[in-house]
């Protein structure tokens, strides 16, 4: 965008906003909500009525209970961290290059730490990182009922919500810079799903997602990044922010109206497309800047830390030294079947065995015949694959289609949406971000569906009064993959052994299996994306015992053995339980099979924006 | 499990004086290249559906770039295989042999198919595997 259009652009919204501002406490509103607001000088105003597009039943019952629950755990984090904070020594400024000798490490994860759990960098106030990754489940979603229905989670403003899992992000830092390996032909690296945060800029992939969520318009939804050093001038533990980062932020001279901006959701109409509606001097909008990647970074620091990655699991101890702390025979099975038959490791490396062997041998033997190479292996190789999932109808962007209150639509093409991946990154596509490097633009038919290969650890943590992810129970409910589809971890086995067994001679969508199959059992609905599927896996031919004994494996990956998972204990809701006597979906196998509706038939096709973009999808289009 | 402690041992004791960066461990670097693949088992028909088939075999496990592809040949005259479909499977570096899986979603109905099958990397370098002419009927 060049500088005449963003002055006329910034004209225009200052009419807007001129017209509209109510009173400080106010949300900006679109011209078309305008007349409705009222005039009560400065006394805050009713929040504006929630987004509800959902049709009966899509959104879990639950759902308000569950969120003031979940803000309650935040905030009694929130507290905890503070607390952690005033307790901490102060480090010394010594040193050319300046070092925060002796404590200066912790003070910046635990900075990081109060940053990702504070509700206030939101424009309700009420969302915090944590909201969406909390820690008794692997800095995952804490809230089982949506988990098991909507898929994702509510922003800032009730209901938007977004499309994908919250992802686990233990270990997330480990993932290096997005990179195009030319002898591979293949990306790696990257964090969220789709790999759209590259590092590119800030040299670390798990920064740049920090600066994401923040001014999502499903997510925390400020409408501008230096609503981020706004509210970091009123924190209570901005003198912390200070010592680890410098007073720049308390020079930044805010405008009047920057409440009112920073209360009002991104993508709301008044904005329109300008992405920096607070209007700030040059060198103010520079600190600003750097502010943003300073909240970036210090929580980084907390995500690398071991309060959040933290490589305590039975399995470390198991490397470590195999002897005193040994797998039970079921998971030694399971640890066999992973790096053998099932053939798991060849993109969740278990860190063994990485000196390449081409074989000699005659038979297919699964034996690990390398030299060991990694001690803290983080069971991912960084890059990404199409696994072929069906399309989940009960994920929440399918309904978004309609404008909300303040005149944003997150998915006009509603059904008509599909989940691209990698692909749509690569494209700059809908719901991903601008791809900074055009010469990657030609792979994208090459990585349409693509997911990123998420780190296999602590895909089974949980809390401890829920001791498990499987039905009967008492078990926490999760959701796996990045659309959710499936409930269980032994659902999550059953994909990967079954997906080509019982796929494809029915060819139906999810909620319309045959009469006399059962979905997830033995009947798996047509791939969403049907372009570039792996086939690794599909039919590894493993029995029921033996995917059990990998599923047993995988539980041995959670963290919390060695030492207790920081902040393990703060869930405060309830366990799933079921009667297997009475409910026919009580089994892991079959576990949320209640919850299945039908996909709309015939689907839409998939919307020209993003599946009729250049590099088109191919060798077939996408249906 | 028996074999398997003496190695675990060594990890323990190499793993931190080799890797000084665990990150560049996790990464799989482009192996040596197998002289020779053989296929051990195959190819054959996996499964034969209205929407789709898979061609299914096993082989040395051939080495090179771990991002690879299945690869079949095939057409409707056994002298003429043209048409080719390929399918992306990881190598895996520990394994001694390789089972790849190559999907055919743009048949025609009962037609009788010819095809060999090969593998190669993704920069289109064939693993040179020599593969019988096999054939099916689609139902
Ligand atoms: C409303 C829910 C929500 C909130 C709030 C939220 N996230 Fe997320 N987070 C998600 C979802 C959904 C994804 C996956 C998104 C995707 O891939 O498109 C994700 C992905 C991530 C990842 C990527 C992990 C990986 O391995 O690539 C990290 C790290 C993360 N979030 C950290 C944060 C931080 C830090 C914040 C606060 C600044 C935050 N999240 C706020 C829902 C949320
Ligand atoms: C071809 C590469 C590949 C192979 C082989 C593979 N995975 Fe995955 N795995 C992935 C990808 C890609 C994802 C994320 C996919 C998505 O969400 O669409 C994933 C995700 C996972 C997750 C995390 C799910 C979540 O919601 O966080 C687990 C656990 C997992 N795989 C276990 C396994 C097991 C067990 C096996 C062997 C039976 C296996 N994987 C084989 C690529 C692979």
């Amino acid at each position: 965008m060049n500088r005449r259009k963003l002055i006329a652009l910034s004209a225009v919204f200052v009419t807007a906003v001129a017209a509209l501002l109510i009173s400080s406490q106010t949300v900006l509103v679109s011209a078309r909500n305008g007349g409705a607001r009222g005039q009560n000088g400065d006394r805050e105003e009713p929040p504006p009525p929630f987004y509800n597009p959902y049709p009966t039943g899509i959104l879990p019952a639950d759902l308000n209970s569950e969120i003031a629950r979940v803000l309650r755990e935040v905030d009694n984090i929130e507290f905890e961290a503070l607390a952690q904070l005033r307790a901490l020594p102060s480090p010394t400024l010594t040193n050319q290059p300046p070092i925060l000798a002796h404590t200066g490490q912790r003070l910046n994860v635990l900075l990081g730490k109060v940053m990702n759990f504070d509700k206030n960098i939101s424009p309700f106030k009420d969302r915090a990182c944590g909201f969406c990754h909390m820690p008794y489940v692997g800095f995952s979603g804490p809230i089982p009922s949506v988990n098991l229905t909507m898929v994702a989670y509510p922003g800032s403003f009730q209901f938007r919500a977004g499309k994908r899992t919250a992802q686990r992000y233990t270990y997330s830092p480990s993932f290096p810079v997005l990179n195009y390996n030319e002898t591979q032909a293949a990306f790696f690296g990257g964090n969220f799903w789709d790999s759209r945060a590259t590092g590119y800029k800030l040299g670390s992939p798990d920064e740049e997602q920090a600066q994401g969520p923040p001014v999502d318009t499903q997510e925390h939804m400020l409408p501008d990044t230096a609503c981020i050093a706004f509210r970091l001038q009123t924190a209570v533990y901005k003198p912390f922010f200070i010592e680890v980062w410098g007073d720049a932020i308390d020079t930044i001279k805010f405008p009047h109206n920057t409440e009112e901006i920073c209360g009002t959701p991104g993508g709301a109409s008044v904005f329109g497309t300008n992405t920096m509606p607070i209007k700030l001097s040059s060198a103010d909008r520079s600190i600003a800047n750097d502010v943003y990647d300073h909240w970036a970074q210090s929580i980084d620091q907390y995500e690398t830390s071991p309060d959040v990655s933290a490589f305590s699991s039975k399995f470390d101890a198991f490397l470590h030294d195999p002897a005193t702390n040994p797998l039970t025979a079921d998971e030694m099975a399971g640890y066999n079947l992973f790096r053998g038959k099932a053939n798991c490791n060849s993109c969740h490396l278990d860190g063994r065995s990485t000196a390449p062997t081409p074989a000699t041998g005659t038979a297919p033997n699964g034996e690990d015949t390398g030299a060991a190479a990694d001690t803290r292996p983080v069971f991912t190789c960084f890059g990404s694959a199409n696994l072929g999932l069906p399309l989940n109808p009960r994920d929440a962007i399918y309904y978004q289609d309609k404008p909300d209150f303040f005149g944003f639509t997150a998915n006009p093409f509603g059904f008509g949406f599909r989940d691209l991946g990698l692909g749509a990154f690569l494209r700059s596509g809908p719901g991903s971000w601008a791809s900074p490097n055009d010469t990657w633009t030609q792979f994208a038919p090459t990585s349409d569906g693509q997911m990123q290969t998420s780190s296999a650890r602590n895909v089974a943590l949980v809390p401890p009064q829920c001791p498990t992810t499987e039905a009967p129970g008492p078990y926490f409910q999760k959701e796996f993959f990045h659309n959710g589809y499936i409930k269980s971890l032994k659902q999550l086995v059953h994909f990967y052994n079954t997906r080509d067994v019982f796929a494809f001679q029915f060819n139906v969508t999810s909620g319309h299996c045959p009469t006399g199959t059962t979905e997830k059992v033995d009947c798996w609905p047509m791939p969403e994306v049907p372009n570039n599927i792996d086939m690794t896996i599909g039919k590894l031919g493993l029995s029921d015992t033996e995917e059990n004994q990998i599923v047993a494996f995988l539980q041995t990956l959670s963290d919390g053995f060695t030492r207790p998972y920081p902040d393990i204990n703060t869930f405060t809701g309830m366990c799933t339980t079921c009667n297997p006597a009475t409910d026919p979906n009580c089994s892991s196998s079959r576990q949320g099979n209640n919850f299945l509706i039908p996909t709309p038939s015939p689907l839409p096709p998939c919307a020209s924006v993003i599946c009729g973009v250049a590099p088109l999808p191919g060798p077939k289009p996408i249906p | 499990m028996n074999r398997l402690l003496p190695t675990l041992a060594i990890t323990v004791l190499t793993g931190g004086l080799l890797l000084s960066n665990p990150i560049s461990a996790q990464f799989v670097p482009s192996a040596k290249k197998a002289a020779h693949v053989r296929i051990l088992k195959g190819p054959e028909l996996e499964s034969a559906t209205e929407n789709l088939t898979i061609i299914r075999w096993t082989s040395d496990n051939p080495g090179g770039s771990p991002e690879h592809f299945g690869v079949v040949h095939y057409g409707t005259d056994p002298k003429n295989l043209s048409q080719t479909a390929k399918s992306h499977i990881r190598l895996n570096p520990t394994h001694s042999y390789t089972v790849f899986r190559v999907r055919m979603d743009n048949l025609k109905p009962r037609t009788r198919y010819y095809y060999t099958v090969d593998s190669m990397e993704p920069n289109g370098r064939s693993d040179g595997v020599t593969s019988p002419i096999k054939t099916f009927t689609t139902p």
